[in-house]
């Protein structure tokens, strides 16, 4: 084989993947722009770092939400999972469990959220739309009963204090969820898992006979977001010091904005981790702008509702050109 | 008689494909005209435009001496055109009525539907034809039968002038059959022109009088089915010159592949033995069960019994991934829904079923990667060679070579094509033979399953011919042709040896 046979690919690679995520960057440019000419102070440090921690939460969540897109599926569950693991973690906490051990059973309870949707999914062969609204109101009402409806409040301070402090200037939780973008693209990219989503998501046929272990893939990709909501959770109760059984409301809207805005097609088997963090940066960008002008809450609701419009028409237009 | 329906020079072009050439013939009021052919003749594509799906390239039809033009299915029905599918075009969910109603119901001041009406027209047109059917119950507690009586009786409804049937048998048992028969006769009887496709060539011979015999696109010729053989209308279905290229076979005595009794709902005790090197063709007419047997071969489905040895081990397939472990892979006949994941690479389809020998370690190791598909993909002749590009960009039959290098990656020893060469042009074709011949001849067992007689005996070392879900015939080289294998593959009630295997 030729060196040119191997060096011609290499191109072709980089501008079929990076396409799409330019799109979404030059959208995140242009809506720095408006807000940065409009707002005086946008652009301050302190206020970039801001739009990043209040993009953090979603960006988590809208990760795994990805993974889920990919295979197929859709996961509507991960604010009650979120729920769930944040009042189960902090109850333990509250009870003087030592908090990594709490945080830790936090992660299981988000597993198993997401393996009970993966399951539900792969195995009894269920919608995923159906299954997840389901236990969208399962896990929900379970964190409900738990703590009959109450907070869960007076989280120790040396866990608070871990997710308060700030590395290099940035707070802890935009690093941590920078290290789980990195993971998420490694997987995506790197692991034959990654491959078996994208190909369960573009042809679960295909890949079944060419012997890819659909079941498996699939419940993995729900473990994921199950995961991550909870790493979300505990960044949220982290920061407010308390858990409340109802956080979490419409986390799931925003995070399949983020995920659909970064090019992630609801069909499958088409989704970045680049494209979805800038999606959430995008959302979370404009929410914060619009809040400085003052601008009404209805307004920032519309703005959000339009921008989803606006990504998923430009995404028409310019299909079928490559 | 009165000609009711003529075809007049019918062409129709495809992309590189001429599908039928000047076909012309005539059916009469109240004849049942037999329309044989292989699979491929043009069979369907008539009935196609027939029916306003297609429209012809050049040629035209007439309807009681009258071009008509069949601009679509609704155009086609208002013409007096009646078509029964052999996958039944309906909705389970509605009713019987419903459904003989769809697309232009019956309504009170144009708004609501009128169903009380609708149903008891409904009922009218199903006791004209005979079965005690509910119009009011859901079309999805029917039997196929029923169902088939359903569509006779909408084209009551609609008055059709010419009804056409595409394999209306093909799923009825023959008590079924003959009431069908008699249905058929009676709509005959009425004045209607009946088209009548089947690749059953008693039921042929038993229901229509003429028959038109088509092959390539054309029609050979429009015979009284009195005068003439069920064996010399086979001839005439299939006796185009045999396409004879020379035959290497490479097949030893090794035994890499023994199949025993193996069974499911849609094949019946196949028992075999594949060898190292050898190319089994496996002839017989859609329906036969020969996808089946593959699909069982490569885990896709499950087996209820029998056995598959490989290489003197057996193994019971729960899913591809078992079969393609123990050395087994399938390139399916629908390439778009079971061979690629379109918007994938080259590379990425290709890998899909040996990913984790190019990630060791869990990270995929994407030079490695690349030189093996380099390798494999200049060895099937990909072109243009993009590896990274898309593969829905490609012809399909560069997408084929793709399928065929993901099992050489995978290292598979016997693979199973399954209509190899289906939706694929000319040239690509030939290449593809080439390599199904290079790869028997570098030890690999390849099972070879084809409508295209020519196709099956150009490759095979050996031919088992299936009919009804069994093995009917085994053939080797010197016995190969065309005659042979459709003397086994189509039923006939006069070939003595049919009689038992259909108790």
């Amino acid at each position: 084989m030729s060196d040119a046979t191997l060096v011609q690919p290499r191109t072709e690679f980089l501008r079929g993947f990076s396409m799409r995520d330019a799109g979404t960057l030059i959208g995140l440019i242009v809506i720095l722009a408006v807000f940065g000419a409009l707002v005086p102070g946008f652009f301050a440090e302190r206020n970039l770092i801001n739009i990043l921690q209040q993009s953090s939460i979603n960006a988590c969540l809208a990760l795994g939400m990805t993974q889920v897109i990919i295979s197929g599926g859709i996961d509507l569950s991960v604010g009650p999972t979120a729920a769930l693991s944040a009042v189960i973690s902090a109850s333990m906490m509250v009870a003087g469990v030592p908090f990594p051990l709490a945080v830790g059973a936090g992660f299981a309870i988000g597993l198993l959220c997401g393996l009970v949707n993966g399951i539900l999914v792969a195995h009894v062969g269920l919608q995923p739309f159906i299954v997840t609204l389901g236990t969208l109101s399962t896990y929900r009402a379970l964190a409900l009963i738990y703590t009959g409806g109450n907070p869960v409040l007076g989280l120790p301070a040396g866990f608070r204090a871990i997710f308060n402090s700030s590395l290099f200037g940035l707070p802890l939780a935009v690093i941590i969820v920078a290290f789980v973008a990195i993971a998420a693209w490694i997987v995506l990219k790197k692991t034959p898992f990654g491959e078996y989503l994208l190909a369960v998501g573009g042809n679960e046929e295909a890949a079944y006979i060419a012997g890819v272990p659909i079941a498996r893939t699939k419940i993995a990709a729900y473990m994921i977001s199950g995961l991550l909501a909870a790493l979300a959770a505990q960044i949220l109760i982290g920061r407010l010091g308390a858990a409340e059984p109802i956080l979490g409301n419409l986390w799931e809207l925003d995070a399949i904005a983020a995920a659909a805005i970064g090019g992630a097609s609801l069909m499958g088997g088409k989704g970045s981790v680049v494209g979805t963090i800038l999606g959430a940066v995008i959302l979370g960008a404009m929410r914060n702008g619009l809040t400085l002008m003052n601008v009404q809450s209805f307004y920032q609701l519309l703005a959000t509702g339009l921008i989803i419009l606006a990504a998923m028409l430009i995404d028409r237009v310019t299909r079928g050109r490559g | 008689m009165s000609v009711r329906l003529q075809f007049d020079g019918i062409s129709k072009l495809f992309p590189a494909v001429r599908a039928l050439h000047e076909v012309s013939f005539s059916v009469g009021a109240g004849e049942i005209h037999g329309l044989l052919g292989e699979n491929g003749a043009g069979k369907s594509t008539l009935l196609r435009i027939l029916s306003g799906v297609y429209r012809p390239t050049a040629g035209s039809v007439l309807i009681d001496g009258k071009p008509v033009t069949l601009a679509n299915p609704v155009a086609a029905r208002a013409a007096g055109v009646a078509m029964i599918h052999q996958e039944l075009q309906q909705v389970p969910r509605l009713s019987v009525a419903q459904n003989m109603f769809l697309g232009h119901p019956l309504t009170r001041g144009s708004i609501f539907v009128a169903r009380r009406e609708q149903e008891r027209r409904a009922a009218e047109a199903l006791a004209a034809i005979g079965p005690s059917i509910d119009p009011a119950a859901p079309l999805s507690t029917l039997k196929v039968a029923q169902r088939q009586m359903v569509e006779i009786a909408r084209a009551l409804l609609d008055r059709a002038r010419i009804v056409a049937m595409d394999e209306p048998t093909s799923s009825l048992t023959p008590s079924e059959f003959e009431r069908l028969a008699e249905v058929i006769k009676g709509l005959a009887r009425d004045g209607v022109a009946i088209v009548y496709v089947s690749h059953k060539l008693d039921e042929v011979f038993g229901i229509c009088r003429r028959a038109t015999i088509m092959r390539d696109g054309i029609v050979v010729d429009s015979v009284d089915l009195k005068s003439l053989s069920e064996k010399a209308v086979v001839a005439m279905m299939v006796g185009r010159e045999l396409a004879q290229e020379q035959h290497n076979s490479h097949a030893s005595s090794q035994v890499m592949l023994s199949v025993r009794g193996l069974a499911s709902t849609k094949v019946r005790d196949v028992s075999f033995d594949l060898h190292r090197g050898e190319v089994l063709g496996i002839a017989g007419l859609v329906g036969s069960g020969r996808t089946e047997l593959l699909r069982l071969l490569a885990g896709v489905d499950r087996a209820t019994t029998g056995s598959i040895v490989i290489n003197g081990k057996a193994i019971k397939p729960a899913s591809p991934r078992d079969a393609i472990a123990a050395g087994i892979g399938l390139v399916p006949e629908e390439r778009k829904r079971e061979g690629i994941v379109p918007l994938r690479s080259i590379t990425s389809n290709m890998a899909l079923a040996s990913m984790s020998v190019f990630a060791p370690h869990g990270i995929i190791d994407h030079r490695g990667l690349k030189q093996i598909a380099a390798e494999k993909m200049k060895r099937v002749n990909l072109r243009p060679f993009l590896l990274d590009r898309p593969i829905r960009l490609f012809s399909g039959g560069n997408q084929q070579k793709a399928i065929i290098g993901r099992w050489l990656a995978a290292g598979t020893r016997i693979l199973l094509f399954d209509e190899p060469t289906r939706g694929i042009d000319v040239g690509a074709k030939a290449e593809i033979y080439h390599l199904i011949e290079e790869l028997a001849a570098e030890g690999h067992s390849v099972v070879v399953v084809s409508s295209e007689l020519p196709e099956v005996i150009r490759l095979a070392d050996r031919v088992l011919v299936m009919r009804d879900g069994a093995i009917a015939a085994e053939l080797g080289r010197a016995d190969l042709s065309e005659q042979a294998i459709a003397a086994h593959a189509i039923p006939q009630t006069r070939t003595p040896a049919a009689e038992p295997a259909r108790q």
